[in-house]
């Protein structure tokens, strides 16, 4: 019996230290990944041999990281510095050399280097890695085509990929017209739009949607007070002076919200600017 | 009579291999993964059918590894350890026949394993498939992922042919085993070391032509495990050649036994003492 007590009381002090000590760990854990993360990533030619045969599994599990990565901090990607990017984009390298087919590497590399790390030279390097090892997905010279045509604004490049997007299997219909059309003026907000709903369409990741979600409301709604602003000029013959005419002149009842908190601007030469470069305001 | 005495020696192996508790958890141990497949899927964006792949395959692959190094090497260990040796070589059993035996008994009891595993990671893989749109697992292809399973299982029994070899030349088992997880990793990352130096020697005219020449001549006497492992290809529902598998398939016969023969030269000179 006194053994046992004795064992019990052992027990219950060893308990007792262990739950503080193991709740301020966790803590200190918090804090730690928080403010640093480990800005490494070992060159592919040294994880595939490490993986032995296992490699798809290593591809999934780095995948799995840099989704709580990005997940963990979506509100602060536009803070992210270029070490975050760097770290980010050798992952995203190393996953799809790791398994050169992964689909959601590629889209990933599309959606987070190319809109958000304002890399989108990046993005079509991956990209052109997808088209080598899965030639007839339509949806990577698509990307590529877009990315020239959307950032980095060379149309010939872009109707160059969608052209040989459009030739792919169940590639949309109206890809071999945009390539045709891409110095078309307003075109770019119509092109984003779609792009968007493409990709919201693409993934079953609930905080990706929700992000691209408000980018998308926020294209939707620049399309919408450039079309405006067009009908306005057809009516009176001449530009509106600011955006406020629109109201004014009763063609729309009031200016829609920034879904960013920005505020929208008309320019000079009839586009529509948000003061929030579609970035989350501090 | 001596596929009689072979085959006594390989159902004794086998139920001996059958009753050891390690199996029991390792068989546990793989079926809480395969299991924990139905969660981790939710955690991915889209090649839902590829990750279903993954996880399962490489259960089953680690099922089988741990089996190999945990189990099978112990088996014959303990024949030597035990001094049971002594009692089935008094009887009318040639030291060949034996060693053919503890083979064949190896294999059944991985092929019996795995063969289960195999089916349950089916239902495994088929309810997954069931809880999702069919776009998710557009690349999902059965015949892909019985061949990487069967391809994995000749892989293993190649394996457990270099146990048997390694068990011959040496009693203790923990040098089999050092030898056998060596064999394995250089034998899973000799393709890509040969790659690795003929590419350094085309880009920049590093490699030494004394090293190139080393690391091709191992190429030749070290199993090429790396080509068993088509995991990465049947997640994404791409089959491999018939004369792949042929060529394959004949490849791990040929290996196996030679290890085999080598095995029986050295078993029937060694002395137990």
């Amino acid at each position: 019996m006194k053994s046992f007590l004795k064992a019990i009381c052992i027990g219950a002090i060893l308990v007792a230290l262990y739950i503080p000590l193991t709740v301020k760990l966790q803590e200190q854990r918090k804090l730690f990944l928080d403010t640093d993360f480990i800005a490494y990533t070992l060159p592919s030619t040294l994880i595939a041999p490490l993986s032995l045969e296992f490699k798809g599994v290593t591809a999934d599990f780095l995948l799995f990281k840099f989704m709580t990565f990005i997940g963990g901090r979506i509100q602060e990607l536009p803070n992210f510095t270029d070490l975050h990017w760097d770290y980010l984009e050798d992952t995203l390298d190393i996953i799809t050399d790791l398994d050169p087919y992964y689909f959601d590497a590629y889209q990933y590399s599309q959606i987070f280097l190319a809109w958000d790390a304002g890399r989108p030279e990046s993005a079509n390097r991956l990209l052109e890695k997808a088209m080598e090892n899965v030639p007839d997905n339509y949806r990577f010279p698509y990307y590529i085509g877009f990315n020239y045509y959307y950032f980095i604004k060379d149309n010939q490049k872009a109707s160059e990929y969608f052209m040989k997007a459009s030739k792919l299997p169940d590639s949309p219909y109206w890809l071999a017209s945009w390539a045709a059309r891409l110095s078309v003026f307003s075109f770019e907000h119509r092109a984003g739009i779609m792009f968007l709903e493409d990709m919201i369409s693409q993934t079953r990741d609930e905080r990706i949607k929700k992000y691209f979600q408000k980018r998308l409301t926020a294209l939707q709604i620049l399309s919408y007070l450039e079309n405006k602003v067009d009908a306005y000029k057809e009516q009176y013959g001449k530009m509106p002076a600011s955006l406020d005419d629109l109201v004014s002149s009763g063609i729309i009842k009031e200016i829609p919200e920034d879904p960013y908190g920005g505020k929208f601007i008309l320019l000079s030469n009839g586009r529509v600017y948000t003061t929030s470069k579609m970035l989350e305001q501090q | 009579m001596i596929l009689v005495r072979i085959w006594s020696v390989a159902v004794l192996t086998y139920k001996e291999g059958i009753r050891d508790r390690a199996l029991h958890g390792i068989g546990l141990l793989a079926l809480f993964m395969l299991l924990a497949t139905l969660l981790a899927t939710q955690l991915f964006g889209y090649d839902i059918g590829k990750v279903t792949v993954d996880l399962t395959l490489s259960t089953i692959g680690l099922a089988g590894l741990l089996m190999t190094f945990f189990i099978n090497i112990n088996l014959i260990a303990k024949d030597i350890d035990k001094r049971t040796i002594y009692c089935v070589l008094s009887k009318p059993i040639s030291r060949s026949q034996y060693v053919l035996g503890k083979y064949i008994g190896l294999a059944l009891l991985i092929t019996v394993s795995l063969t289960c595993l195999i089916a349950f990671s089916s239902v495994v893989a088929y309810l997954c498939k069931a809880s999702y749109a069919e776009a998710y697992f557009k690349d999902f292809s059965w015949t892909c992922y019985y061949q990487a399973c069967g391809y994995e299982l000749l892989m293993l029994l190649l394996l457990n042919g270099f146990v048997l070899f390694y068990s011959s030349i040496t009693s203790s088992s923990f040098l089999t085993m050092l030898f056998a997880v060596s064999t394995y990793i250089v034998g899973q990352t000799i393709e890509e070391i040969v790659v690795f130096f003929q590419k350094e020697a085309e880009t920049i005219g590093f490699s030494s032509p004394l090293i190139q020449h080393t690391v091709e001549t191992f190429q030749y006497i070290l199993p090429n495990l790396s080509a068993f492992d088509i995991k990465t290809m049947a997640s994404h529902g791409k089959l491999m050649t018939m004369s792949h598998t042929v060529f394959l398939v004949g490849y791990s016969v040929a290996y196996t036994a030679l290890l085999l023969y080598m095995a029986i030269l050295i078993f029937k000179r060694r002395e137990f003492n």
